[in-house]
């Protein structure tokens, strides 16, 4: 008899414990209940933090199980976010644009109202024509769909076209990078039918809850952000329990003595790719409605890179390792860029860290890499090792 | 020489009247009562005299006559030039300059109508082609060729015969050929000098071509005979029948349509007692009951009647549409159009040579950026993030050595070694600090050399701030190569081409020629039998990444010549150039060559089919590339046996 899956993985148990105290405790504290502890603005930022983990999960997956340093996966993110960012925004604004056509005199017809809608969106690239990706805009049960089958699909065709001819390694990640930069680039035109340079705005106020405070509805969506990521971590959890684990795993150590074996290298390597996207299109649906605009800076090859710098940070190969680097760094991230960091004052010099954060960042990156290649989360296996 | 040029053209002007004036106020004192009044006929007679006189002083008169600064002193009628106004009014002697002063009230002021103004100005220009200072003769044709007119070909083609200078000669004859293809009075004159004009490549000879060859979109129910036709348009291919039915409707051909908001207009215009004619207002949210609703309202001769969409199809094939030449004369526009395809002929042989250039010289741009790293990377299997910022401190070398050497040819010249020294070091640090613990982990290379590259150009910003730095290139540097009126290539991207050749071929020595060459191969293809044939990996691998970063810092200065110098500047080209990295092929020179090149060509290429967009262009051109790795994973020049197992 097997042991059951949880009892073989206490990370898991001791991993959705601590999140569901964090959640109840910020929730308690949150204006929204009424306490005020914890601003509004603040609950958003660590919403945002738990979706930023989420892909960091997805991001270890890939990287610290199966092998693959993937520098795309923030495509995934946004593609996830302009996904729901184009039901957002066109609910909305239908909403606005019914709004003011019921003074008329005589009801509008569908033609008018979507023209009116069209020229409220597109405005700003000139234009007033929905363009054909938006034909589902309209539905947010298809939007939701896409989030999951967009970049699913775009990540089993590269995925496809890469693994089958044997792209690994260094090349596999300058591929990846490419390919992000060509969304970005694509998305960075103003015909791209995504309003270009100036992205999907307004997405902080959802159509039909807007009765809702923000304070409400950033708790919801923190509430939200939580779920999904500690769904995503037990998910990825019970997917490397047992023999697939091993698998893919081998594939990272030796992937040609993986393929003598008898395994099909090319789908489990497939599987884990597309999975990783999918999850990394839910986080990024979750991410965007509380950042409240995307545009196509975001999925810049950059925004990748400092997805593995999380992993890397927080500890390859241990899913909680993940999200406890993508957490630390994007916290303190913010809390240096933001300000929050107090200047030293050498006297002939004195450095701002709104400055001098990157270079922190940079070299203790390259510090991490050399004397800690586990990470942050290298330290539990200290602990571990004392307690036995 | 001026007297008989200015003879020639009085001669010209058939107003041979002789001059026995010694001055230019005697002659206007002659022709008191027109040069104070001039009209458009009386105004030849003093034109005629001042020409034939030939004075020196009458070209700056004509130009003040022409501008309204001519007043007469009403006390003995004498004619002077206005230098300052006011209530004293500064006045300046015609024929010697003396100035004086006179009190406004007793000036008064000659005013040439529009006509005089442009009978003057016909013979300033005559003035001004026969000037002695070619500067001024140059200044006239260029004047000419800014605005045509009918009026300027005959003293043009007066003028040719006595110039001078051979270069400006050509100019006139090919501006006079321009003009005469424009403004000739017969069909045949037209014709020989749009013959003269074929071999022109230039884009003003084009311009006037398509002048000629300009058309204007027409509608009929029948094509009339006398019509110069280009061609017939056709419904579906050059306009859609709803552009076809809105032309109709501009010729008053057909009735204009009633779009949908005139519908709504109407509509809402008829609404009583919450309905419309009998339909009540809640229904009219869809077109179908609008429409029933408006032809109600029409059948009741409240609105005019819709135009239905099989009428409009029907209206627009029962008309011909056509574009007709403005040029009148078929076969003036004939031997235009023949002309004009001869010259697009050579136009695209030039442009497709220009674009093969400017895609040469793309090429070396990314062969510079990407050899350094195609060593580091190819060489010894390390990826190298930061090699876009070696770029960026050879780029800032070239800045700060131009701060304290002002003499830019020198500073380029100290500058380059500099660069060299300068990332060769860097490199060399980051090579024993950071990569040598990682050799054995090539992703984590890549993550520690970003960590480096990210502080490099934060590092950067802080120091220089977020402004671009100019880098400026020497006199001898600017300008371009110009072989015709399409080919030409700025010095700058010679230079780098030439840079580029240079490096091609020392690295190419170095590898093959020297004893640390050979080492590097041996050590590249198998590290522990060349260190046991007593060769020191450690220093073979720290030598070679100095190298390759140091050709980083030359590219940087080279790229900093003709684009701005940023902190971001790295981050543009470390994509490019690991794709041409991968592209070409790893571990060879010769296939990063050809990589640049396929990457240099083809971003040119598709440039100039997609010439608006360029992110588009880079769109695509990443795409090709992901499916290009396809189907050569190992790129164009792939290693093949023992050296190429990872």
């Amino acid at each position: 008899m097997q042991r059951s899956f949880l009892a073989q993985n206490p990370s898991v148990l001791w991993f959705i414990a601590c999140l569901a105290i964090f959640t109840a405790v910020v929730t308690v504290l949150s204006e929204a209940m009424g306490v005020g502890l914890i601003s509004t603005s603040f609950v958003k930022t660590l919403g945002k933090t738990l979706c930023l983990c989420l892909i960091a999960i997805a991001m270890d997956v890939v990287w610290g199980y199966c092998g693959i340093l993937s520098l795309g996966h923030f495509a995934f993110f946004g593609i996830g976010g302009y996904a729901i960012g184009m039901w957002l925004m066109y609910a909305r604004t239908e909403k606005i644009v019914l709004e003011s056509l019921s003074g008329q005199p005589i009801p509008p017809t569908t033609a008018e109202i979507s023209d009116a809608i069209g020229n409220q969106i597109f405005g700003v690239v000139g234009s007033s024509e929905f363009p054909v990706i938006w034909a589902f805009a309209d539905s947010l049960f298809l939007q939701l769909l896409m989030v999951v089958l967009v970049p699913g699909l775009l990540a089993l065709v590269f995925g496809w076209l890469a693994f089958r001819s044997r792209v690994t390694g260094v090349y596999l990640s300058i591929l990846t990078q490419a390919m992000t930069l060509a969304l970005a680039l694509y998305l960075f035109q103003n015909n791209s039918g995504l309003r270009g340079n100036n992205g999907l705005s307004g997405l902080q106020n959802i159509p039909g809850f807007a009765h809702l405070s923000q304070a409400t509805v950033s708790l919801a969506f923190f509430t939200a952000s939580a779920f999904a990521l500690g769904a995503g971590h037990v998910f990825f959890a019970w997917v490397l329990s047992g023999k697939m684990g091993s698998v893919v795993e081998g594939i990272r150590d030796n992937e040609a003595r993986v393929r003598f074996l008898g395994y099909h290298v090319e789908s489990y390597k497939l599987f884990i790719f597309t999975t990783t996207a999918v999850v990394s299109g839910i986080a990024g649906a979750l991410y965007y409605p509380q950042a409240g605009i995307i545009n196509p800076g975001e999925i810049a090859p950059i925004a990748s890179i400092y997805l593995a710098v999380w992993v890397a940070i927080g500890g390859r190969g241990r899913l909680y390792g993940a999200v406890i680097g993508a957490a630390a760094v994007s916290l303190v991230s913010s809390w240096f860029t933001g300000g929050g960091a107090p200047d030293i004052n050498f006297g002939f010099y004195v450095i701002q860290w709104t400055d001098w954060w990157l270079v922190l960042l940079g070299f203790s990156f390259v510090a991490v890499t050399l004397f800690f290649p586990k990470g942050i989360g290298g330290l539990f296996d200290l602990l571990v090792r004392k307690q036995s | 020489m001026f007297r008989l040029f200015s003879l020639a053209l009085a001669l010209w002007l058939s107003a041979p009247a002789v001059a026995f004036s010694q001055t230019l106020q005697d002659i206007l004192q002659t022709h008191q009562e027109e040069v104070l009044k001039p009209g458009r006929r009386s105004v030849g007679v003093v034109l005629a005299d001042l020409m034939a006189s030939g004075l020196p002083q009458a070209l700056p008169f004509l130009e003040a006559w022409r501008d309204r600064e001519i007043v007469q002193r009403d006390s003995d009628g004498l004619f002077f030039r206005v230098l300052a106004e006011g209530d004293i009014v500064t006045l300046a002697d015609l024929d010697t300059g003396t100035e004086l002063q006179a009190p406004d009230n007793e000036l008064t002021e000659s005013r040439p109508n529009g006509g005089v103004r442009r009978a003057i100005g016909e013979v300033l220009v005559q003035f001004q082609l026969s000037d002695p200072d070619i500067g001024k003769r140059q200044a006239a044709v260029d004047a000419i060729a800014r605005s045509m007119d009918a009026s300027q070909l005959a003293p043009l083609e007066a003028s040719i015969d006595g110039e001078p200078d051979p270069v400006l000669k050509l100019a006139k004859s090919r501006l006079a050929n321009m003009l005469a293809a424009l403004f000739s009075d017969t069909a045949d004159a037209r014709i020989i000098a749009i013959a003269a004009l074929s071999g022109d490549l230039s884009v003003d000879t084009r311009a006037v071509l398509n002048r000629l060859l300009s058309t204007t979109d027409a509608v009929a129910e029948t094509l009339s005979a006398d019509v110069n036709l280009a061609r017939i348009l056709k419904v579906g291919v050059d306009f859609t029948p709803a552009e076809g039915y809105g032309r109709l409707v501009t010729a008053e051909l057909a009735p204009p349509l009633v779009s949908n908001d005139d519908i709504r207009a109407a509509l809402v215009a008829n609404v009583a007692d919450a309905q419309v004619v009998d339909v009540p207002v809640h229904a009219l949210g869809t077109d179908a009951a609008r429409w029933l609703a408006y032809d109600m309202l029409v059948a009741g001769g409240l609105a005019s009647p819709r135009v239905k969409p099989q009428e409009q199809i029907d209206a627009v094939a029962a008309h011909v549409f056509y574009a007709a030449y403005t040029e009148p004369e078929k076969r003036v526009t004939d031997a235009a159009r023949s002309a004009l395809n001869a010259i697009e002929t050579k136009v695209a042989i030039s442009q497709a040579a220009d674009l093969g250039l400017d895609a040469l010289s793309l090429a070396s741009i990314y062969f510079l950026a990407a050899i350094g790293l195609a060593i580091t990377f190819g060489v010894m299997g390390v990826i190298n993030m930061a090699h876009g910022e070696f770029i960026m401190m050879g780029a800032y070398t070239g800045f700060v050595v131009q701060q304290f050497v002002p003499d830019y040819t020198l500073s380029i010249l100290i500058a380059l070694p500099l660069a060299f020294v300068i990332t060769f070091g860097a490199g060399v640090a980051m090579e024993r600090l950071v990569i040598r613990y990682l050799y054995h982990r090539p992703l984590e290379t890549l993550l520690a050399t970003f960590g480096v590259s990210i502080a490099l150009q934060q590092l950067a910003k802080n120091i220089f701030g977020t402004q671009a730095r100019p880098l400026t290139s020497p006199g001898w540097l600017d300008g371009a190569w110009v072989l015709n009126d399409v080919i030409a290539i700025s010095y700058i991207r010679i230079a780098i081409f030439v840079l580029a050749l240079i490096f091609l071929a020392l690295i190419l020595f170095v590898l093959k020629r020297t004893r640390l060459g050979l080492e590097v191969r041996a050590v590249t293809q198998n590290p522990g039998m060349a260190a046991s044939m007593g060769i020191n990996p450690d220093r073979i691998n720290m030598l070679t990444f100095g190298f390759g970063s140091g050709i980083a810092g030359i590219a940087g200065v080279a790229i900093g010549l003709y684009a701005k110098v940023t902190s971001e500047m790295g981050a543009d080209y470390i994509v490019q150039s690991f794709m041409t990295v991968v592209v070409g092929g790893v571990g060879n020179v010769w296939g990063t060559l050809a990589g640049a090149s396929l990457i240099g060509f083809l971003q040119k290429g598709i440039e100039w089919l997609n010439p608006s967009n360029t992110l588009a262009a880079q769109t695509y051109m990443i795409l090709f590339i992901i499916l290009f790795i396809q189907f050569r994973p190992k790129g164009i020049v792939a290693l093949k046996g023992r050296a190429a197992a990872d």
